[in-house]
């Protein structure tokens, strides 16, 4: 589903990225485009609105894992409160960190891939984003002879891979 | 290096006030706590999971936002919500 009114999210976000490089004194720049093209196709995560920092406080935008670009993508869905399963249309991005951390987290996925078939035992990523482990559930989709699930609760919650025949023996 | 200082209550009353369903009840209080600037937050009770959201990601998302001006100015600005 679209999000309704892509023109008017997209001012949302700008004066909110106003807002923080005003009052919040942060050297960044940013561009923000509705329907950007997308670069190859794909199924794992198809933006609607994409915002691309740059400027000289833009290394802080990836610290520690992307921390701060994380945290204002998600001030400003909070802000514009789209459900849930939304939150991929939108997406914040900083010299292609999204697409650097979607193809470490692919890599990661067929490397723990391996070493289920090898190993015939279950392999539990890290804790992980809803979007992140939805990334890993669809890049091991085409594992047919492996099953992907998700354990635990919030912030805890991560993505287990098992050998398609393995009873899984997990409390949940 | 001189620089203006951050408007850092400014910048959380904006962003709790688009997060809330009664704007008008919040309130951000500015106190000098040694070398530390803290920002009280108060909103209305029912707003109150909104400005924390679940699993508290959105006061973190906040936090994270301001140790970044904090690392910008070399200052300290801490988020408190009071309840």
């Amino acid at each position: 589903m679209p999000i309704t009114d892509k023109i008017s999210a997209a001012n949302k976000i700008h004066e909110f990225l106003n807002v923080v490089v005003n009052k919040g004194g942060l050297r960044l720049k940013y561009r923000i485009t509705v329907d950007p093209p997308l670069p190859e196709e794909r199924d794992w995560e198809r933006p609607e609105i994409l915002v691309e920092f740059a400027g000289p406080d833009s290394a802080a935008l990836l610290a520690r894992g992307g921390a701060l670009l994380r945290a204002l993508e998600l001030l400003a869905l909070e802000m514009l409160r789209l459900p849930g399963n939304e939150h991929e249309k939108i997406c914040f991005d900083c010299r292609n960190q999204r697409s650097l951390r979607i193809e470490e987290l692919r890599a990661a996925a067929n490397v723990a891939a391996e070493k289920v078939r090898t190993s015939g035992t279950p392999y539990q990523f890290a804790p992980m984003s809803s979007r992140e482990r939805r990334i890993v559930h669809l890049a091991l989709r085409e594992y047919t002879d492996l099953r992907t699930e998700s354990q635990g609760e919030g912030l805890r919650r991560s993505v287990v891979l098992y050998p398609g025949n393995y009873k899984s023996s997990s409390p949940r | 290096m001189s620089e203006t200082a951050p408007d850092v209550s400014g910048l959380v009353e904006y962003i709790a006030k688009a997060m809330v369903d009664a704007p008008d009840q919040v309130l951000v209080k500015q106190l000098e706590e040694g070398d530390a600037t803290v920002l009280e937050l108060e909103v209305a009770e029912s707003d109150m999971g909104k400005v924390i959201g679940r699993q508290g990601r959105v006061v973190r998302a906040m936090r994270a936002l301001l140790d970044a001006v904090s690392d910008r100015f070399d200052k300290q600005y801490e988020l408190e919500i009071l309840e």
